[in-house]
């Protein structure tokens, strides 16, 4: 089989050149026999000796629509590119061939699974991808921005370096804030036997502090019981489950659900986040030996779906004019929860534009799977790689295109920005809390 | 000659056939067993749900993105599988060794199915020589398998309609037809062995634990 | 421990405080806490705008209000203590009073088990220390963070987990070169370490333990800067055996399982999908842990062997007999919380259920129950008694005849003596 002709702009990561340099043979043969052989069985014998090499999962995939159909971005090809060649010469490939593998993985795929969904056979090119992420990261073949991240997981046991007293701090700035719109709304610090914990990713106290105070608001009005922990558990975000590093990720997820155990709470709340979501209850609990998460986690979208149905929040003033939303994968083609968001949005705006193809079907805003994570340098192959979905964006004319997901979220601005859509990126919260009735007793 | 290959030898082929596709079905269990969350991961029901989706055409969105190569797909599977099994010239060979026999197709259908099964390969290969991803994905053992695969039909063929040297054909076809079973098991022909384990797996996993859906 | 023996153990059922009666009091009343001996409950109030109290039994904590408070602890000896803020700088406050120095940020208050020490984490123009009774740590190294720390039983020696070294945004070089240690009495190990983790310290006060991370994917046991030989692909929290404090165990993983290690040594022969919360018996002899022979299966191993019957979604930390022979765990099924005791499940399912404990002398086991948003006390499993609106920790007496069962009922807090043969 001839090699994939992929033709790249050069990339500039200090980690992956770094790597290269150092890597040898036998230690990439090594780590790669130990992880097909002890960490992968029957589910990758499968898939690869089912594969009857018929391209149509490429269909699926955003970036080879994205990139006038090149070849070298379709999913089986980064199949081909990647374990075929390593089963075949039995772990025997060298450094370089690590890196280009590490560039692909890590930068050429979100792990969407949308692919899953068009091969006739189901075969998972989402999980072979993140088997060939589990080799680089245990060669210290991740690239620079997204290795960072994961080592500040591994420190903080949070995404952004965030230290334990600005974590409480920043929570009890925006309690404050929040009391601006509603005098009696209280942030419950470390409250044992609450009903619900609530749970955020890095970035929100670093970068979105505002998101703390609004949801601080939304919890008053619609009279929940709620916690959140003063001690490291509170991020919900794992960038080591996209890295490869499994060790450091299991670590991540068991603090956020002990954390939940230890407050005593019934069930997690969680921001609207997509790969949290798929790291709290799926990649998490199935590392720890857990079918399900011990507590159960609720992501933001079914949390506000309840509120709106039975109306503890009640809508004052619908948004106007168009607005559309995008479909994180992991909390709607993998978790399931599309009709809820159709029916948030349908809620708060007055008219929802859906995209084309929307729900399950629709495509990933290029930002998961820790493709954003990998930084400055990756970035401009990744918003190249989203026109597809820019142009969905697009022709659904909307003003505002809510993301219920932090890496769409950024994935999207980047998006608007590149092709100047001229469009608002918001989180589905800050529609609420424009939208939403604030009773009288608890105004200012 | 004729009697070895029309005899011991579709034995053989087909104890190789049988007895390695189930090998290769425990091997696969074998192995996902080890992975310990694959079973736990499963539920018949999704797995049913997702089969349904996938073995009845245009019963999802993939085949309905793709029309074209969905009825070929299908039409290619359904004259592959069944032609062999109702044709007369087979059955006439099996009565005559173990005396059991069932319906057959009638000969000129059966020959239409046949021409199926023939023009799905050219389409196939076709494709690998012009679809770029697929022809990226190409290597000698998918041309391989396209020739195991029509072989049969085109040597039977040419042996029913007698068109020359119809007892070397004979020989041809059965050995091709052998070689068939036989290569089931051991290439990426098993894909018929394995259809049912992935979809389902895929089904129950995107069901069963992500509760949605994978069609 | 906080000797329980002096406190009132007559029986009686005593209404301390009618917390109801806060409501009206105060602008905003927060959850409440109670002190080990039951005899007080106390609740953060706010009594105006940016000003807050603590209302304690009939009495306010502070002579004045502060501009905020949070994190009302009782130190084990009664005292309560509170983080509190002033003109925008941070210190503790105990019984009201704060500590004199002021501090750019402090959090996570410890006691030892007496009770007498009282300690905290602060930051101060950017370096961060650990405070004890006011006094806060000379380290010769600035520390960057402080992840987490710990305090001896005695008091004697406090220990953190921080950043000794300085990293830039996205240097991973020096990360990999190791940026964090132990520091000891504001003495830092000499050695940094990539990653340390599971800080413990033995209960005689002698030696320190952590986990710590020796390459990307190679992970250790550190005992008084001594790493163990042998490394592993992941380990969990070790724990120091209670009476032979040279003694260490903990979880390791191999080969895709997970093992029990003492000092290095792989202990159980048998590996588990998952293994956690290695519990050593009072006496040493034996050790439980919350286990899954197989995915999605969970139990309790002691000394290696799994009881035979599992659970299908968690377990959490067992816990022994005093005379180490029982073992009690809590475990969830299908949604419901059980109280398990040796393997056989004890009584119906519960929303929730809080750690057991175990009388001395017949070995019932005693806890806090949810069920339907009311609480209540169960002995092996079995409600005994009222529900309450809220619910405490149940405490046996040092005689293991009576419990203390605190509660709020109607609004009005309550502390009870009764016999546990009453219950
Ligand atoms: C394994 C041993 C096999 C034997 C002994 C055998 C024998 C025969 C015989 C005797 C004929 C009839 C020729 C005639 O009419 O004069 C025939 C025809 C045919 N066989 Fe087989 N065959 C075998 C396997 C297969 C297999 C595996 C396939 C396909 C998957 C196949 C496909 C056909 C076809 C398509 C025809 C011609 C039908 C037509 O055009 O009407 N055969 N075979
Ligand atoms: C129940 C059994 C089978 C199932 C469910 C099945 C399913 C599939 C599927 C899903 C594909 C992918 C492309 C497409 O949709 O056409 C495929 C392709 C193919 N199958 Fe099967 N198959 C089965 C049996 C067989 C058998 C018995 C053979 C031949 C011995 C065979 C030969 C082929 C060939 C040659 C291709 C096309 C490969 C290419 O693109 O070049 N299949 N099959
Ligand atoms: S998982 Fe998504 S990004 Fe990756 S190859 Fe499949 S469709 Fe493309
Ligand atoms: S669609 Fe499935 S079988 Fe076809 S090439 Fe892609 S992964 Fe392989």
């Amino acid at each position: 089989m001839k090699p994939t002709i992929a033709i790249r702009e050069p990339v500039v990561d200090d980690a992956l050149d770094q790597a290269e340099a150092k890597l040898t043979p036998e230690q990439i043969e090594k780590v790669i026999n130990e992880v097909i052989d002890k960490e992968t069985g029957g589910r990758l014998w499968t898939y690869v000796n089912t594969c009857i090499h018929c391209g149509l999962c490429s269909e699926a995939c955003h970036w080879f629509l994205s990139n006038d159909r090149d070849v070298s971005f379709a999913p089986v090809t980064k199949i081909k590119d990647t374990l075929w060649v390593m089963l075949k010469n039995k772990g025997k490939v060298d450094a370089a061939f690590i890196k280009r593998c590490s560039q692909i993985a890590h930068t050429e795929c979100n792990a969407c699974r949308r692919c899953g969904m068009y091969c006739p056979f189901g075969i998972d090119i989402a999980y072979m991808i993140l088997v060939v992420r589990r080799i680089c990261a245990k060669l210290e073949m991740v690239p620079l921005y997204l290795q960072d991240t994961v080592h500040s997981h591994a420190a903080t046991m949070n995404q952004m370096w965030v230290k334990p007293d600005e974590w409480i701090d920043t929570l009890q700035w925006q309690e404050e804030e929040a009391q601006g719109y509603v005098p009696s709304a209280r942030l419950p610090l470390e409250k044992e036997g609450a009903e619900i914990m609530y749970s955020v990713i890095g970035p929100e106290p670093k970068f979105l502090a505002q998101l703390l105070g609004n949801i601080t608001v939304i919890m008053k009005v619609a009279g929940c019981d709620w916690t959140m922990p003063a001690t490291a558990g509170w991020d919900n975000s794992n960038m080591a489950m996209y890295s490869g590093d499994f060790e450091v990720m299991a670590r991540v997820e068991r603090l956020h659900h002990e954390t939940a155990q230890r407050l005593k709470v019934k069930k997690i709340v969680m921001g609207e986040c997509g790969h949290a979501f798929r790291g709290a209850e799926y990649d998490g609990p199935t590392w720890m030996g857990w079918m399900k998460p011990p507590i159960p986690i609720v992501h933001a979208i079914a949390f506000y779906y309840d509120l709106l149905v039975s109306g503890r929040i009640k809508i004052a003033k619908k948004v106007e004019g168009p607005v559309t939303s995008q479909y994180p994968c992991n909390v709607i083609r993998n978790a399931g929860l599309g009709s809820k968001l159709q029916y948030i949005m349908n809620e708060v705006c007055e008219n929802f534009v859906d995209l084309i193809p929307n729900d399950r079907h629709a495509f990933c805003c290029n930002a998961g799977g820790g493709t954003i994570n990998c930084g400055p340098p990756w970035k401009k192959i990744r918003v190249q790689s989203a026109k597809l979905q820019s142009e969905n964006f697009k022709r659904t004319g909307a003003h505002t295109i809510v993301t219920p997901c932090h890496n769409c979220h950024s994935g999207v601005e980047d998006i608007v920005d590149k092709y100047k859509l001229g469009m608002h990126v918001k989180f589905f919260s800050e529609l609420l809390i424009e939208a939403m009735e604030i009773p009288e007793d608890l105004q200012p | 000659m004729y009697e070895f290959v029309s005899g011991p030898l579709v034995w053989i082929a087909f104890i190789i056939f049988i007895g390695g596709s189930l090998y290769r079905i425990y091997y696969m269990l074998a192995g996902s067993k080890k992975e310990k969350v694959v079973f736990p991961h499963m539920s018949l029901e999704h797995s049913v749900a997702s089969l349904v989706h996938w073995v009845i055409p245009f019963n999802n969105q993939s085949m309905r993105k793709r029309p074209i190569f969905t009825i070929i797909s299908f039409a290619f599977h359904i004259c592959l599988i069944f032609t062999p099994i109702f044709l007369l010239g087979h059955m006439i060979l099996l009565d005559e060794s173990l005396n059991i026999s069932w319906w057959t197709l009638p000969e000129g259908v059966a020959d239409w199915m046949a021409i199926i099964v023939i023009a799905g390969c050219i389409f196939f290969l076709y494709r690998r020589l012009t679809d770029p991803v697929v022809k990226n994905v190409t290597d000698a053992s998918d041309y391989l398998l396209l020739a195991i695969t029509a072989l049969p039909f085109i040597t039977g063929f040419i042996a029913y309609h007698q068109l020359f040297a119809y007892k070397t054909i004979l020989i041809v076809h059965i050995l091709a037809g052998e070689l068939m079973l036989i290569a089931i098991p051991f290439t990426r022909l098993s894909h018929m062995l394995f259809f049912v384990f992935t979809r389902s797996y895929f089904g129950s996993e995107q069901g069963h634990v992500k509760h949605s859906k994978d069609w | 421990m906080v000797n329980s023996e002096s406190w009132d153990w007559e029986i009686a059922n005593k209404m301390v405080a009618d917390t109801s009666k806060w409501k009206s009091q105060f602008e905003d009343v927060w959850e409440p806490y109670i002190s080990s001996d039951g005899e007080k409950i106390a609740s953060i109030v706010k009594v105006g705008e940016g000003e807050f109290n603590i209302a304690v039994n009939n009495a306010t904590w502070g002579e004045e209000p502060f501009e905020k408070i949070w994190y009302s602890r009782f130190s084990p000896d009664g005292r309560l203590t509170a983080l509190i803020t002033k003109d925008q700088e941070w210190t503790m406050a105990v019984d009201g009073k704060p500590w004199e120095q002021m501090y750019e940020y402090i959090w996570d208050t410890k006691f030892s088990a007496d009770g007498k020490v009282i300690a905290a984490t602060t930051k101060q123009d950017g370096v961060y220390a650990i405070t004890v009774d006011e006094k806060t740590w000379e380290c010769p190294v600035k520390l960057h963070s402080i992840a987490s720390h710990v305090i001896s039983p005695d008091g004697k020696t406090s220990v953190a987990i921080a950043q000794t070294v300085a990293t830039a945004e996205a240097d991973v070089n020096a990360f990999t070169k190791g940026s964090w240690s132990v520091v000891v009495n504001g003495k830092p190990w000499k050695e940094n370490y990539v990653d340390v983790y599971g800080l413990t310290i033995s209960d005689d006060g002698k030696n320190i333990a952590v986990e710590y991370r020796a390459a990307i994917c190679e992970y250790g046991i550190v005992v008084n800067e001594t790493p163990w030989n042998e490394k592993f692909a992941c380990t969990w929290e070790p724990v120091f055996h209670p009476t032979n404090s040279n003694e260490i165990t903990t979880p390791v993983r191999q080969g895709g399982q997970w093992f029990l290690a003492t000092n290095g040594r792989i202990v159980w022969d048998t590996g588990f999908y998952s293994l956690l919360y290695q519990t050593y018996s009072p006496d040493g002899s034996k050790i439980a842990a919350t286990v899954a022979p197989s995915f999605a299966k969970w139990t309790i191993a002691v000394n290696g062997q799994p009881w035979s019957k599992t659970f299908n979604e968690c377990l959490l930390q067992p816990c022994f007999s005093p005379d180490s022979r029982k073992v009690a765990v809590i475990a969830k099924d299908s949604g419901n919380w059980f109280l398990v005791v040796d393997g056989t499940v004890l009584g119906e399912g519960y929303d929730n259920i809080w750690p057991p404990v175990f009388s001395p002398n017949d070995n019932k086991v005693i806890c806090k129950v949810e069920k339907n948003g009311k609480y209540a006390v169960a002995v092996n499993g079995k409600i005994k008694g009222k529900e309450y609106e809220a619910l405490w920790n149940p405490v046996v007496s040092p005689d293991g005849t009576k419990v203390m069962i605190c509660g709020v009922e109607a609004g009005k807090y309550y502390r009870k003596v009764v016999l546990l043969s009453d219950l």
